[in-house]
């Protein structure tokens, strides 16, 4: 039995020997991250089902906008500058753009980038049998016509002064002619980083462009990592296995306080979470009510319980979000008399019961309706919560329960009023019908002038305050963190961050 | 040899109905393979056609015809959400989890076995109380505390061992390799606990039987009384055990991989059903099923070999 005991206790010790041998080769190897080379963190959004074709639903970003150009970016202020686009111009009308193209700019297999490919990717962007997700961003453009090699002429279904913004959406990147077959795994771009191995459930590894048009990438390779949650990756930036996470879970942050090492950004964005009320259904289809249900609530003390204090930017029922040129500063105080006043007017002297559905679907949305039944009670109105399974949830419960969470991305003015609120939208989630507004929207985007259209559209704002059906308290303050010898990332929502411009020392 | 056909039988029917059972609970659930792929803004029409496409209009009797006739020719599915066979998504996964497995069977059991031994032999040291209570701990503890542990010691505070795989999704065994070690050790220390307490208890049962009494009196060495009379008696219930804890290497790691980031069958599970690949979380659930049962028949069958007691007359 000693023997035998010796010989088991044998394999152990060169089991666990092996072990340290062969961990502290992979620790060499991890401790050399070279200068040169940037790893960023990424999630498992859509589990393996991602394509590099920035049209498709499952598109994978942040790499798409490695390897792709749009015609027009923004800015730090949000204001459009030129990427492939040179220039833009258009009639007084504002529903004819031209839009003249740098020349001389390459894709990266060699070939020149010219009209042929803006056309060809504008068409699979509107393409209504394809039906991309930034249709609904660009849908409003109805032709795109080649004037000259360097010159396109975009025609719109309607007038609308800041479709550079819109042609700014981090999906409207510029791919080469014919290229819908091979894109999604073999991506040829104009952009700063070329696809070396795409592998979206382990490390995609992207090389540099020397030949890109704002200057040779600082960095020689970006190795994008993907992590199946945000906990796991948070240890990765702690252990020095990634340099660059673009959001991480506030509540990590506390993991990367030493400044020496870790360098943390906040970033207002232009995400939001809202409770929605359908104006079909009883007793939401009365304005008092539904002012009643919005001004009964303290956003600021439900952004901070729902998102953590300093996680998010208060709103008055405007999805424009802080950082836009657009944006409506109004003041919505909690309004318990008014609201029971208002309650009152429409009959509900005692009070009001409403349900609203929830789901834990995506983060924040349970705690929003438990934050807001307790903000509310004061004003007589009683919250009953209702839990549906997260993998119904978008399909038969919001748009469709009479009340319920909501939660969208971060878009330009234009984009969201006219995808969300415009009465004939088909993601309009309360089925809220203002003929005024359409009317208001249609006129603004139609503005030439930039400081009337800007008053047009803070009028649309304050009158969603007083008549909308969708409760929009805050928007949502990222996060972003990475270690201290990355440069170059700005403290700026990543659409606009130069990946060129990004070192590793 | 009729024993152990019955037992067979009984595990395939056991299998069969949890089969249809899972098809029938995954396909009452809200939401299939079209939904999970356009997601929350997929329009009517386009889900319809692509429920078109892939037979999911078929009344559901249909449908589980086809699905048990290719499974039963080997065919696991296809996943429309990843577009891909379920089996090369799936075989990958289930070779690194058995990897980690592997290494955290190696490190637990044989050490387990002896350690238990020890102490149920002299459980009057010292030693064996201290370790007696750490293993208690050990087993109380959740996965992830002591995974998070592991991780803080042995690669924060000593960077000895990466701290979260990252590596390409083909890696090979040579490059998995580094990154098993703090998975593998998670997993150790819970099924180490486990059957290190079970040969103790037994140990500490057998030992006081007339028949270790009677070889004592006899006069026969300690090393012997150990090797032919203690181990033989003390394994059959430690052997089930190790079948268990065998099969939840396998089939419970959830918590480790995600843990460490790990691309194993854990994993793949976690982000199946958060992207509600049905197509894909089926013949997981048959697989952590079909490990189980034979786990357990093994285990029967190894207690069989060790315990004589346990052979019937029919054999």
């Amino acid at each position: 039995m000693i023997r035998t005991m010796n010989k088991l206790q044998k394999i152990f010790v060169t089991f666990l020997a092996f072990g340290l041998i062969s961990g502290g080769l992979a620790s060499c190897g991890r401790t050399s991250s070279a200068s040169g080379v940037l790893r960023v963190g990424n999630d498992a959004g859509f589990g393996g089902a991602e394509t590099m074709d920035p049209y498709d639903g499952n598109r994978t970003w942040p790499t798409i906008n490695m390897v792709f150009d749009r015609l027009i970016g923004v800015d730090k202020d949000f204001s459009p500058i030129a990427e492939l686009a040179q220039s833009w111009s258009s009639n007084e009308d504002l529903n004819e753009w031209t839009i003249k193209l740098r020349e001389g700019v390459k894709f990266h297999d060699g070939s020149d980038f010219d009209a042929d490919d803006v056309v060809y990717s504008i068409n699979r962007m509107i393409d209504p049998e394809f039906d991309s997700p930034i249709r609904a961003v660009l849908g409003v453009i109805t032709t795109a016509l080649k004037v000259s090699d360097f010159e396109v002429k975009l025609t719109l279904a309607t007038g609308e002064a800041d479709l550079p913004l819109l042609l700014a959406d981090y999906r409207a990147l510029m791919t080469p002619v014919d290229s819908q077959a091979t894109i999604g795994k073999n991506p040829i771009g104009t952009g700063p980083f070329k696809m070396e191995i795409f592998d979206p459930a382990g490390t995609t590894v992207l090389l540099a462009n020397e030949n890109y048009f704002f200057g040779q990438p600082k960095l020689e390779r970006i190795e994008v990592i993907t992590f199946a949650d945000s906990q796991s990756a948070a240890q990765a930036l702690a252990g020095d296995q990634v340099d660059l996470l673009l959001a991480i879970d506030g509540k990590s942050s506390a993991m990367f306080g030493d400044e020496a090492k870790f360098t943390l950004q906040n970033i207002p964005s232009g995400d939001w979470n809202a409770i929605d009320f359908r104006v079909d259904q009883e007793p939401f289809g009365d304005a008092r009510v539904r002012k009643a249900l919005r001004i009964a609530a303290d956003r600021q003390v439900i952004a901070d319980t729902v998102l953590g204090v300093g996680g998010g930017v208060v709103a008055c029922d405007t999805p424009v979000w802080s950082a836009d040129p657009y944006r409506w500063n109004g003041d919505c105080p909690k309004d318990t008399e008014g609201a029971k006043a208002l309650l009152a007017e429409a009959g509900y002297k005692d009070g009001i019961d409403i349900e609203i559905f929830t789901s834990d679907v995506e983060v924040h949305m349970v705690e929003l309706v438990t934050a807001y039944k307790e903000q509310v009670k004061d004003a007589g109105i009683r919250v009953t919560i209702k839990m549906a399974d997260a993998s119904g949830f978008w399909d038969d419960v919001w748009m469709k329960e009479s009340a319920f969470v909501d939660s969208w991305g971060q878009r330009p003015a234009t984009q969201v009023l006219n995808e969300v609120y415009r009465s004939t939208a088909t993601w309009n989630p309360t089925g809220q019908v203002d003929k005024d507004l359409d009317k208001m929207l249609d006129e603004a985007r139609a503005t030439k002038d930039q400081a009337a259209r800007a008053k047009k559209y803070a009028q649309i704002q304050e009158r969603l305050f007083e008549n909308s059906a969708i409760f929009l308290p805050y928007h949502k303050t990222l996060t972003r963190a990475m270690s201290s010898k990355v440069k170059g990332v700005e403290p700026i929502v990543i659409d606009a961050v130069r990946w060129e411009k990004i070192s590793v020392s | 040899m009729i024993n152990l056909a019955r037992r067979v039988t009984f595990s395939l029917a056991t299998f069969i109905a949890l089969a249809v059972v899972s098809f029938l609970g995954i396909d009452a659930l809200p939401g299939d393979g079209c939904t999970a792929l356009l997601g929350r803004f997929g329009s009517d029409t386009k889900i319809e056609s692509c429920r078109q496409e892939n037979q999911l209009n078929d009344p559901v009797v249909v449908r589980l015809k086809n699905w048990s006739t290719d499974l039963i020719s080997g065919d696991l599915g296809y996943s429309i959400k990843r577009d891909e066979q379920v089996s090369e998504i799936i075989i990958p996964r289930l070779r690194n989890t058995a990897v980690m497995a592997a290494v955290a069977a190696v490190i637990a059991f044989p050490s387990a076995i002896v350690v238990g031994l020890l102490l149920g032999r002299f459980p009057q040291k010292r030693s064996s109380k201290v370790v007696n209570q750490l293993s208690v701990i050990a087993m109380t503890l959740p996965e992830f505390v002591i995974a998070t542990v592991l991780w803080l010691v042995l690669s924060i505070w000593l960077p000895i061992f990466p701290g979260v795989s990252v590596m390409p999704s083909n890696a090979s065994v040579l490059q998995l390799l580094p990154n098993v070690w703090l998975p593998a050790f998670t997993l150790a220390v819970v099924i180490f606990a486990h059957s290190m307490r079970t040969m103790r208890a037994s140990v500490t049962n057998v030992q006081t039987m007339p028949f270790v009494e009677s070889a004592q009196l006899r006069g026969t060495k300690e090393r012997t009384t150990i090797s032919r009379h203690i181990v033989p008696a003390a394994l059959p219930p430690v052997m089930n055990v190790v079948a268990l804890d065998g099969a939840w290497l396998l089939t419970g790691t959830f918590v480790t991989e995600a843990v460490f980031n790990f691309q194993g069958l854990g994993r793949l599970a976690i982000d199946a059903i958060s992207d509600r690949d049905t197509a894909l979380i089926l013949p997981i659930i048959l697989f952590g099923l079909a490990v189980y049962l034979i786990s357990s028949l093994l285990a029967d069958s190894l207690a069989r070999i060790f315990d004589p007691r346990l052979r019937s007359a029919k054999g």
